[in-house]
């Protein structure tokens, strides 16, 4: 492709999808920083990949595809650093005998709790509690539940194991609903 | 001798994927049957998680703008040459 077209393209792309990419890469990783350098990396691979883009797909998807694949390298990265941490910590919620421990046991949310999440300020507390867990915990939580996809489909992206998996699930619901009881529900 | 609090938490989250066995679901629900905490637990899982399924993918578009004047920079300097 001619370098001037190439170029302006590109530039053009930045901005007409830069805020998109950003706003779908925020709620996937733990902070600004980190979504915009996951951003700025798309557009620098775009630009390299742009000269083999077939044009078949629109090219906000093409971007959409690039960064997601720019996401699930930085989960890997640190899926690795964080996941042997973990393990090492005892569960916050659960005593010796695997029972919940006494102060951080399940209330009872009312019968106003369906209201209660269906309130437009619950995401910004809901937002809040999930970025208080680790980074690798949050990527399970939200691959599973806000992607919707299955545990083997996320073992295999992240190169976990199936009980290392179970483990951050876990971790990361037990976390949340105690974050989203004391901050929310029982407000 | 039924399953523990620990246990019923993580059973719940299998049985969300169908992973638990005949027998494993049986142990859970004997086990919601005697523990409100884990009833509460197992409650509040499903209203969670029913309602993040009808969050949209991305974040308004209010929510947070990117700096494109640095992303076309960064550009610049990678590729050695000005964009406009």
């Amino acid at each position: 492709m001619d370098l001037v077209k190439k170029q302006h393209d590109v530039t053009g792309w930045v901005n007409e999808y830069s805020d998109a990419l950003f706003n779908y890469c925020l709620q996937r990783t733990k902070d600004r920083d980190t979504a915009n350098d996951l951003v700025q990396e798309t557009f620098l691979s775009a630009w390299r990949a742009v000269d083999g883009y077939s044009g078949e797909a629109s090219v906000k998807t093409w971007l959409f595809t690039i960064l997601k694949n720019k996401i699930i390298d930085h989960y890997r990265k640190m899926s690795k650093r964080q996941t042997a941490s973990l393990f090492n910590d005892a569960d916050p919620f659960f005593d010796e005998g695997n029972h919940w421990r006494d102060g951080v046991c399940p209330k009872d949310w009312g019968s106003d709790a369906q209201d209660k999440v269906e309130a437009k300020e619950f995401y910004v507390v809901f937002d809040g509690c999930k970025s208080k867990l680790k980074e690798i915990q949050s990527a399970v939580f939200t691959m599973k539940y806000l992607d919707g996809l299955d545990s083997e489909e996320i073992c295999k992206v992240l190169e976990l194991t199936s009980s290392n998996y179970w483990v951050l699930i876990h971790r990361a619901k037990t976390q949340l609903r105690a974050c989203l009881e004391m901050n929310w529900f029982t407000l | 001798m039924g399953i523990s609090c620990k246990q019923a938490v993580d059973y719940i989250s299998k049985k969300e994927e169908g992973k638990l066995s005949g027998n494993q679901r049986f142990q859970l629900w004997q086990h919601l049957a005697i523990c409100k905490f884990c009833r509460s637990f197992s409650k509040q899982n499903k209203l969670l998680t029913s309602i993040f399924k009808k969050r949209p993918d991305t974040l308004p578009e209010e929510s947070g703008t990117v700096d494109k004047q640095a992303i076309i920079k960064a550009l610049e300097h990678a590729v050695g040459g000005s964009l406009n």
